[in-house]
């Protein structure tokens, strides 16, 4: 089992490595950093070129990528524009563990990425559980009632909420619960943000400021997810060995429970834990609406600066979560299932 | 038994069902996601603690970079730098000058400004100090100067401070500004000052200022208000100074929330979440006043223009001829766009000096919308329709012109106007829009507007250094290429006249003669459509008419913020 | 995809004689779910209302702006109303609909060549060939698809220039768009074909069409392939679907199809600031949209119980 773990671990280096250039290749050609640090006003040739070379942009692109991976440490640079490269590198370079700073915030990356984590995760999981909880119900119940009026009706329903953007449910349910809602006098809730400043961060207010965005991001997902587990469900109450409990006479609701649920368990569990790593990356478009301070926000705001560092240090840490959640969910595979032995 | 599971599972069923019809919006069974906001209400609401306590909350739609004012040059950074730092001079709401840290703004009449021009001196005020109580003296402006040019701090701009060669600080209260030659737009110098007693240690230690911890926490400002703290993604806090040197403010603290989104910012200004906006798209404007919101506006020295690239090299032939430039202007219908799609809020700027009447002295007037007159102009340079296809063509070359932005909605709806406008004149528009960072791409970077590929470039743009008038870009040396790939001048464009000008007005320190250069300028850019304004865009600000005394500057906008309070 | 379609009616005439073939089976299960026939009708629906209405609405009229008539409610004259600059909702639905159905079916149709390459070419030569593309393809699962999506659009963001076909001017980000949704959602369907062709490979069809010396290239494409359609169909079918609202959200975010051609997604885009004030600026081109992904995802559905093998239901 070690030895199959540390495999894998070694597997997922060249894999890491080929994302890395692919994307790093990506991120140089996709704007430039430097045209928009004028604020408003288009930056100066002068400032141009001044900071070009001291962020290290003149290099090619294979030095930079270099710089990237192990640092500049170990060699020169040149800071005062004389041509002549004379003051030693400061960067130490992702491999060991030097992100690198943002070229906007001048903020290490880890700092930028760490303080967005929490607020991110937070925020994902509990739409995770909250789909995963009543896609179950759900998904069990349509199987078990398959082209049933009210399967077809549930499906229908499941259909619309999968097919809406997400942006559509989340302006219009905003519009609703928190504008007319107080408009018309009821209870209702906060429009952006993760708390109110001037409350502080107390679990009440986070909780409140949560429903919305947890609301719009579980919508899709549990459609997905109970379509997933219907089809599961209805795949494993065809095999011979629930037709044969159903056959012995068995208790209808010990073979949904203990015979099918029970070998359903397996896939269900493989895909939850497939995309747990991808919930770090938060959500793009929902963070973005609710003004909810997560990954997927600091992602788009640098995106949208060619910031190279940090989107890389996003995209990076995503995929290492990846890589490493697909072990773990290996691991948990062949520990349910004992036909499985990894040597 | 089986009834039983299958009666919960309904039931949980039935549950679900109204959490997924709440997505479309039905009201009515909306309760039970609902309820858990009863919480928010009561805690959320602002009205408690304002009886002890005044505390407004501002919305950007951007969050500041930094706070250095070295580091960013931001809009939503310099403007919160009213808050907490502080400027030599600031400007109120007709943009006019006033002394903030010095006595007196130099001139030649009080001696500040030296007979040749080369030597500026400001007086400090001696009961200026920071907020931690140090004095702020010429030490600090020398160190904020010497900083800014410092190769080893990786500023966002040098600009105004490169051109200052040397500065003197005889005493505590006296900075003397050499300069090589005169330097017109000096008053652009000075909007922000850092504390040397705090920052020339860090610098002593580390080389830089790069990774300061004051950057992102200036515990130490110089403004009405102290920096409290920041949160990454959500919010700032600025608590009263209670060590101003100038009349303390009214409002206790200020809380700034970052919400990206347009339509988020105008949902939590109508609820009563926040009090003030800024940077408001005229869309929003509607629902705002609807929901009793003040917008005001501020000229802040922005135009949005369409900018002519004329250059043999680059353009379609037809750019070159200056009564084809103009037909393009008159076939476009800029006041109905402004009345209709900017919903009457702005004007056609005549000149880029717009909102600076004393340089647009005397008044550039924009060209008529006449599609006729337009017409006639082009047949009489020879574009006609000779092949029948609805486009003018002349020797042999269709008159296609390249129109290029940035992505924003107004930008592209204008551009939709344009396209179908010119087509009726018989002009054919290809539109094309990109994020602005490759927009503004270099020419070495292959960027559309540095490699000549626009005919027509549209950005909003202000005089540089506004409320001074200087401008660069149009300058024949700023035209890129292989050895200056950096070059700035997007127009390709050499008019010899033009540059002779725009060089003498950035070293005319007496402001009666610039003004006339400026105004002849102006005069060029309108006889000879190098540039054609399309609405002014002045800083947009939507206000509860719960704060008052409430007053913007489009140059240091929060000028009067101590005067600001909060009412019920 | 909806080239099934056409096959239909005469399915339908078969249908008395036994024994019933595998499409027989499947069209018979198809039958029975009664969504995707629903699926199946509006799909029709939708391609008449897009290529159908251009026969009465000109393109010219689509992109005719008029200021003065801006935002007005949905009328006899403008029955979807009309958009922020004067221009008709309802002509640009229509263009918009073209370009977005055309996005949809573009991108699947490079998607599934892609993953089709991809996967046959893994799963029939495995060894180093099976390691480099399976490395790529995890490479590629590994970095969220939005982000993905961002960063390919503004790489290649405003390179393509305007194109002309027949006279019609469409914005080069159309390309642009389809090429970033094919070469972003291939991945699951190289896998599955991969699957496919790992299981297939030695059954004695494949094997004795080796023995006879048929070409490798022959095996793939006419011997294994074939039997991989069921799968592909349905995964194909569905990712039309998601093509379509991915465009939606490059859209939102700012980087989708460029005016002035117009699609579903980029108009419910510019009309997000308008959520109350000019409800009609979002609920048509929402419903479009709303519409499509719903009944294709029907259509899928219905394809996927028909042709699984293993959904014994019938």
């Amino acid at each position: 089992m070690f030895r199959y773990i540390l495999k894998r671990l070694l597997q997922g280096i060249p894999l890491l490595f080929i994302i890395s250039l692919v994307l790093f290749l990506l991120m140089m050609n996709v704007g430039d950093p430097i045209a928009t640090m004028g604020g408003r006003t288009i930056t100066r040739p002068e400032d141009r070129e001044r900071l070009k070379r001291q962020l290290g942009l003149d290099k090619p692109i294979a030095v930079q990528y270099l710089y990237w991976l192990v640092g500049n440490d170990w060699t020169k640079v040149d800071v005062d524009g004389d041509g002549i490269a004379d003051k030693p590198g400061t960067r130490k370079g992702i491999l060991r563990g030097d992100f690198g700073k943002s070229l906007v915030t001048k903020k290490p990356v880890t700092e930028l990425v760490g303080e967005r984590i929490p607020n991110t995760l937070l925020l994902m999981v509990a739409a995770e559980v909250v789909t995963i909880f009543f896609a179950l119900l759900l998904g069990i119940y349509s199987a078990l009632r398959q082209y049933s009026t009210m399967d077809n009706i549930m499906t229908a329903l499941l259909f619309i909420a999968y097919s809406m953007p997400i942006f559509f449910v989340s302006l219009a349910s905003m519009y609703v619960f928190a504008i007319l809602f107080k408009r018309w006098g009821l209870p209702y809730l906060p429009t952006v943000g993760m708390f109110d400043p001037e409350v502080g961060k107390t679990p009440a207010q986070v909780l409140s400021h949560m429903v919305l965005p947890v609301f719009t991001l579980s919508v899709p997902y549990f459609a997905a997810y109970s379509r997933y587990i219907r089809g599961t469900m209805l795949e494993v109450m065809s095999q011979d060995y629930v037709r044969t409990a159903r056959a012995k006479g068995l208790p209808r609701r010990q073979v949904v429970y203990i015979h099918a649920l029970k070998n359903a368990a397996m896939p269900i569990v493989t895909v939850i834990g497939l995309d747990l790593p991808f919930l770090l990356g938060g959500a793009v478009v929902t963070e973005r609406i609710f003004a909810w301070p997560g990954m997927g926000r600091l992602f788009f705001d640098h995106v949208s600066r060619s910031d190279l560092p940090v989107v890389m240090g996003i995209l990076m840490l995503v995929a290492a979560a990846v890589v490493i959640f697909q072990i773990i969910t290996d691991i948990v595979y062949a520990w349910l299932d004992p036909r499985i032995r990894y040597n | 038994m089986k009834r039983n599971i299958s009666l919960i599972l309904s039931l949980l069923v039935m549950a679900t069902m109204l959490l997924a019809a709440c997505g479309g919006g039905s009201p009515t069974e909306a309760e039970a996601p609902a309820a858990e906001g009863t919480e928010s209400t009561s805690s959320g609401s602002t009205d408690a603690p304002a009886a002890e306590k005044k505390v407004a909350t501002f919305i950007w739609v951007q969050e500041f970079t930094t706070l250095n004012p070295l580091y960013s040059t931001g809009w939503f950074t310099s403007i919160t730098r009213q808050f907490w730092n502080c400027w030599a001079w600031q400007y109120d709401e007709n943009n006019e000058a006033y002394p903030y840290l010095v006595t007196e703004i130099p001139s030649f009449e009080n001696g500040g400004i030296s007979e040749d021009g080369l030597a500026i001196t400001l007086h400090l005020r001696d009961d200026i100090k920071w907020s931690d109580g140090e004095p702020i003296t010429s030490e600090d402006f020398r160190f904020t100067w010497a900083m800014t040019i410092d190769p080893s701090n990786v500023v966002s701009s040098t600009y105004p401070y490169d051109n200052v060669i040397d500065i003197e600080t005889p005493d505590p209260q006296t900075v003397v500004m050499k300069f090589e030659s005169p330097f017109a737009p000096w008053q652009s110098l000075w909007q922000g000052l850092i504390p040397a007693h705090i920052l020339q240690p860090v610098y002593d230690a580390d080389g830089t200022l790069d990774s300061a911890e004051w950057n992102n926490n200036p515990t130490v400002g110089c403004g009405p208000y102290n920096f409290a703290e920041w949160e990454s993604g959500s919010y700032a806090r600025f608590v009263r100074n209670d060590n101003f040197y100038n009349e303390p403010a009214k409002i206790d603290e200020i809380f700034i929330r970052f919400v990206p989104d347009d339509a988020s910012q105008t949902a939590a200004i109508v609820a009563g979440d926040a009090l003030l906006g800024a940077f408001i798209p005229y869309s929003e404007v509607p629902k705002l006043k609807e929901a009793g919101i003040n917008i005001m506006t501020q000229p802040s020295g922005f135009n949005e223009g369409l900018f002519f690239q004329v250059s043999e090299e680059h353009s379609h032939p037809a750019m070159l001829d200056v009564n084809v430039r103009k037909a393009i202007v008159m076939a476009i219908d800029f006041a109905s766009f402004n009345e209709d799609v900017n919903l009457g809020l702005v004007k056609t700027p005549g000149s880029f000096w717009d909102s600076l009447p004393f340089y647009n002295d005397p008044a550039v007037e924009p060209y008529p919308y006449d599609p006729d007159g337009a017409k006639a102009l082009l047949d009489a340079a020879g574009w006609v329709d000779s092949n029948g296809d609805g486009t003018r063509d002349k020797d042999g070359v269709e008159f296609v012109i390249q129109h290029g932005t940035t992505t924003r909605d107004v930008r592209q709806e204008f551009q939709a106007v344009a396209q179908q406008q010119l087509a009726e004149v018989g002009i054919k528009l290809e539109i094309l829009n990109f994020d602005s960072d490759i927009f503004w791409g270099t020419f070495a970077d292959n960027g559309p507007t540095y490699t000549g590929e626009l005919d027509l470039q549209e950005w909003s743009d202000s005089p540089y250094g506004f409320p001074d008038p200087d401008l660069y870009y149009w300058l024949c040396s700023e035209i890129p290429n292989a050895d200056y790939p950096s070059g700035s001048n997007s127009f390709f464009l050499c008019d010899e006249e033009l540059d002779a000008l725009i060089q003498l007005q950035s070293t005319q320190m007496d402001p009666a003669e610039r003004q006339k250069t400026i105004s002849q300028i102006n005069q060029i850019f309108h006889d000879k459509v190098y540039w054609a304004g399309i609405w002014q865009d002045p800083d947009v600000w939507a206000v509860s008419p719960r704060l008052t005394g409430v007053k913007f500057s489009g140059v240091t906008p929060f000028f009067n913020i101590t005067e600001w309070d909060i009412t019920e | 995809m909806t080239t099934h379609t056409p096959s239909i009616p005469q399915l339908a005439e078969d249908l008395a004689t036994p024994p019933l073939t595998l499409s027989q089976l499947g069209w018979l299960r198809f039958r029975r779910h009664k969504m995707a026939l629903v699926g199946v009708v509006i799909i029709i629906f939708l391609f008449l209302f897009a290529f159908g209405g251009a026969l009465i609405y000109s393109e010219q009229y689509a992109n005719y702006t008029d200021t003065s008539l801006r935002l007005l409610p949905p009328s006899a004259e403008h029955p979807f109303g009309t958009d922020t600059i004067g221009r008709d909702i309802l002509a640009r639905t229509i263009y918009g609909g073209q370009i977005s159905l055309f996005i949809g079916i573009v991108a699947v149709i490079i998607e599934t060549l892609l993953g089709i390459l991809v996967g046959a070419l893994a799963g029939y030569y495995g060894g180093w060939v099976d390691s480099l593309l399976m490395r790529i393809t995890e490479a590629l699962l590994n970095i969220p698809t939005i982000f993905l999506l961002l960063v390919m659009a503004k790489f290649f963001g405003g390179q393509v220039p305007e194109i002309d076909i027949g006279g019609r001017v469409f914005s080069g980000s159309v390309i642009v768009i389809v090429v970033i949704i094919g070469a972003t959602s291939w991945m699951y369907l190289a896998r599955i074909v991969r699957a496919e062709f790992l299981s297939l490979k030695e059954n004695e069809f494949v094997l004795a069409a080796r023995a006879t010396g048929t070409s490798n290239a022959q095996i793939i494409f006419l011997h294994i392939l074939p039997n991989t359609f069921a799968p592909i169909i349905v995964s194909s079918t569905l990712s039309v679907a998601n093509a379509i609202l991915s465009e939606a959200y490059i859209s939102f975010l700012g980087l989708g199809v460029q005016a002035p051609t117009a699609t579903w997604g980029n108009m419910l885009d510019s009309s997000a600031n308008y959520l109350d004030s000019a409800p009609w600026l979002w609920f048509f081109p929402g419903m479009l949209i709303l519409l499509t992904v719903l009944s294709i995802n029907f259509l899928g559905d219905g394809l996927r119980d028909a042709l699984d093998p293993r959904s014994r239901t019938v």
